[in-house]
């Protein structure tokens, strides 16, 4: 027995960290000069949920110069037996040394992973800051949509990847190959020049004498801007139709078909719809042959039809209708991750779902139209009703409605239209006739957080003691039969918050929450809001200042150098007119909104034509 | 509709799987190899997929059982050979044969046999370690402690233990164990756990495989005698 076999008898679900999964790719080490480790910083059934990275292993392994492997954060009683053995982190496939690899590839989904990508490189035994780092160790790169502001994690990381990764990562391996073996100031600065490429190394942060964030100052040779990097034609871009099979259960064990990138909905909150723009689709015949291949190489029995916002598919009817004939009686199920609030959505997830056993999901976010006008949701109390009564006539018991608590501008009085909402979705059930036993409706609520990027980066977080007065409101406000209400704990969403806005400064707080114990924060049973206090408390940290900053338009912001191709002047427009209650229309099929993207970055949205040949 | 019976190895890295995962490793193959597995109608169609006893994560088997039902005549061969280029390695086809409808497969097994290996204990020779399982097998009572839902629960496993061997081979420490299955049942790890309280071994350090499922009449559920094989 080796170390590793005796420590997978102690462990919960050793399949976690052994691979050998369908359709894992085993290449000869030897015979590949680029190595790289795809490392994602939550548990594998989350993990393996995860489009992007199935996307990265397809296009990496693709390659002949290059193999890609992956490894996850260990649950704790991994974590302890590897400590306790002194068996450092190790990849699924080759079982091999994390530190073994060129490049270990971060994804960042979510800022509370960040103690978890700390903990990892230390598992992998590679020195935290990048300085300490030599030629002999991995470089430690990073991508994802809080790449968009890394600076938290800049001492940590060698290279982060802005904006999609399809194309980057083959400049990434390229730029890797022609300098092994060289120096690693060669290499970043290589890196430094490739399009959409962060090497936070070469810039330097400045503060005022007041200790606010001043700005901060590329050195020679590097832009001072970098800018995402975008996928220009999705429809021919490389898609996994082999993915790695799991045979543990992940938390989306299904096939996932991506059928289009980018929303345009302008929800003002939304970070995803700010920076994945432009829309791009696929055509419906592209999504078909991949339907089908995903289909008979994985044997999985759903495919989920997958973007920000399905429904908004040019041809999403007529795909659905295609897709339910050819495999409806296989039996293979077709879902759709998110439902619009309307009718056509209803009658579309009726189309899917003969057995209306689960429930439906609708996400009005705010409870009053004032401020689901402000954060742009155009969605009205009408709507919703209509909605809800299509969906209950079509037999479904159990709707889910979901909100944020905390949006600017928010009064009791929104906080109260979501109970009221919530209750005249109700009455709409008992019309229609919902036996009393089987009608549900659940609230669930979680905190606003202020994302980088969008026209809200300037507002500041809901303080904790309001937050949790109005979950409290909320809760008197929701008892009674039928209903059920859920939150996400406000500290948590204010740890997101620190992060999401913070600077370079967090670093050494963030070191120290990993010393003290703090990891795997998503999980509500790991997070420890004490040790967070005291590690913000033992490295002068005022989390407050971050989270509860209110920034001004022409205040310098941390990610002010990392670009999404969005105008600043459009921001603090959407911005301006969210105070004044005023929306902005989609820009998919109305007028163009101005966002500047596509002339900054000379891309055009892309949507499907019909009747281009197919049976569709 | 036919009933096909598949005898196949779990061995390597599928060791870890869990049983329940097995089950749907099983039934995508099935899907990915074009063989129509008939499903059991109602509300949430589970497909016609039985195995003959479940294996203990971490423990390989290499003469494991299942019996699958298809919508549709095909001859065993075809079904090996659709079975053998769609499993992830480590689920390991060996052969396939039409079964007659008869009682659950799961029913047929009452006994196992394993083979657990690891280091020697110290001090101890092959003939030492034979006087030591003489005397461990003597006693009228072997009790364990066994997890359940309901919490701890003390457990005598000596009349389950139908035979106990050891031998050295290559170095290694070598035990073969025949134990119940089904009602009354005894695991391998329970009978490492025992032994670890009189001799200086960790069960932890043994590789266990499972060498064979048997019926009552000590049949291989295979057909064919038990020692035969």
């Amino acid at each position: 027995m080796t170390d590793l076999e005796r420590i997978l008898t102690r462990v919960e679900r050793p399949a976690r960290y052994v691979g050998g999964e369908l359709n894992t790719i085993i290449k000869d080490w030897e015979r590949v000069p680029v190595r790289i480790v795809f490392a994602f910083p939550d548990v594998y059934e989350v993990g393996m949920s995860h489009l992007g990275m199935h996307i990265l292993y397809h296009v990496v392994n693709s390659r002949d110069d290059a193999l890609m492997e992956r490894v996850f954060a260990p649950w704790i009683d991994m974590e302890r037996e590897m400590r306790r053995e002194g068996l450092p982190l190790f990849s699924l496939e080759s079982h091999r040394s994390v530190c073994d690899f060129d490049v270990v590839a971060f994804t960042l989904q979510y800022e509370l992973s960040y103690t978890n990508v700390l903990n990892m490189l230390e598992l992998a035994g590679i020195p935290l800051e990048c300085r300490a780092r030599d030629s002999g160790m991995p470089l430690v790169v990073a991508g994802g949509p809080c790449a968009f502001n890394p600076e938290p994690l800049a001492p940590f990381l060698d290279a982060v990847f802005l904006g999609e990764g399809e194309e980057a990562l083959h400049d990434l391996v390229e730029v890797v190959h022609r300098y092994k073996g060289g120096g690693r100031e060669e290499l970043l600065m290589a890196l430094a020049r490739v399009p959409g490429v962060y090497v936070p190394r070469f810039y330097q942060p400045e503060y005022g004498a007041d200790g606010g964030f001043r700005r901060i100052v590329a050195q020679a040779g590097v832009p001072a801007k970098v800018v995402k990097r975008v996928v220009r034609d999705l429809d021919r871009a490389p898609y996994p139709l082999r993915p790695i099979v799991p045979y543990l259960e992940a938390v989306h064990d299904r096939a996932v078909l991506e059928v289009f990138r980018g929303c345009t909905r302008g929800c003002r909150f939304c970070q995803a719809g700010a920076i994945y723009r432009p829309v791009r689709e696929k055509r419906p015949e592209t999504l078909l042959d991949q339907a089908e291949a995903l289909l008979s190489n994985t044997g999985y029995r759903e495919l989920s039809l997958s973007s920000l916002s399905t429904t908004d598919y040019s041809h999403i009817k007529e795909l659905v209708a295609e897709l339910v004939e050819r495999y409806g009686n296989e039996p293979v199920n077709v879902s759709l991750p998110s439902l619009r609030v309307d009718s056509f959505a209803v009658e579309l997830a009726r189309s899917v779902q003969g057995v209306r056993k689960s429930s439906l999901t609708f996400a009005p976010e705010a409870g009053t139209q004032r401020l689901r006008n402000v954060i742009n949701k155009q969605v009205t109390e009408r709507d919703l009703l209509q909605t809800v009564e299509t969906a209950f006539a079509a037999g479904w018991m159990r709707l889910k409605l979901y909100f944020m608590l905390g949006l600017p501008t928010e009064t009791l009085e929104d906080v109260d239209g979501i109970a009221r909402l919530a209750r005249m979705v109700l009455d709409k059930g008992r019309e229609c006739g919902a036996p009393k036993g089987r009608l549900a409706v659940t609230v669930s609520t979680s905190s606003f957080v202020p994302k980088p990027h969008t026209p809200f980066q300037w507002e500041p977080q809901a303080p904790l003691p309001v937050l949790r007065e109005r979950q409290a409101f909320l809760q008197g406000r929701l008892k009674g039969k039928n209903l059920v209400y859920r939150w996400h704990d406000p500290e948590t969403s204010f740890v997101e918050a620190v992060f999401a806005r913070g600077d370079r400064r967090l670093a050494p707080a963030l070191r120290r929450a990993v010393e003290l114990g703090c990891r795997l924060d998503g999980w509500r049973e790991c997070f420890r809001f004490d040790l967070w206090q005291q590690a913000f408390a033992e490295t002068g940290i005022d989390p407050g200042a971050y989270a509860y900053r209110s920034y001004g338009y022409t205040d310098a912001l941390p990610w002010d150098h990392l670009d999404s191709g969005i105008d600043r002047e459009f921001l603090t427009r959407e911005h301006a007119q969210a105070l004044a209650g005023e929306t902005t229309r989609d820009c998919r099929n109305d007028q163009c909104t101005g966002c500047g993207l596509c002339p900054n970055l000379e891309i055009e949205p892309y949507v499907a034509e019909a009747g281009t040949g197919a049976p569709v | 509709m036919p009933r096909f019976r598949l005898c196949y190895r779990q061995e390597g890295r599928a060791r870890y799987v869990s049983h329940l995962d097995i089950v749907r490793a099983f039934e995508r193959a099935t899907r990915r190899a074009g063989l129509r597995l008939l499903y059991s109608q109602g509300f949430n169609p589970r497909p016609k997929l039985t195995f003959a006893a479940p294996l203990a994560v971490g423990v390989s088997g290499c003469r494991e059982y299942l019996d699958l039902e298809l919508e549709e005549e095909r001859e065993p061969v075809e079904v090996l050979e659709a079975l053998r280029s769609n499993l992830p390695d480590g689920l390991v086809p060996v052969a396939v044969r039409v079964v007659a409808d008869g009682p659950a497969l799961m029913s047929l097994v009452d006994r196992t046999r394993y083979l657990a290996v690891g280091p020697v204990p110290e001090g101890f020779d092959a003939r030492a370690l034979q006087a030591e399982l003489a005397a461990f097998l003597s006693r009228g009572e072997i009790v364990v402690e066994r997890r359940s839902a309901k919490g701890l629960k003390r457990k005598n496993i000596r009349p389950g233990i139908y035979s106990l061997r050891a031998g050295i081979n290559g170095g290694k420490l070598c035990l073969s164990m025949e134990l119940k299955a089904g009602a009354g049942n005894v695991r391998p790890d329970e009978v490492l756990k025992a032994l670890g309280e009189r001799l200086p071994l960790v069960p932890d350090d043994f590789a266990v495989l499972r060498t064979a499922l048997m019926s009552r009449d000590n049949q291989l559920l295979w057909g064919g005698k038990g020692d035969g094989e």
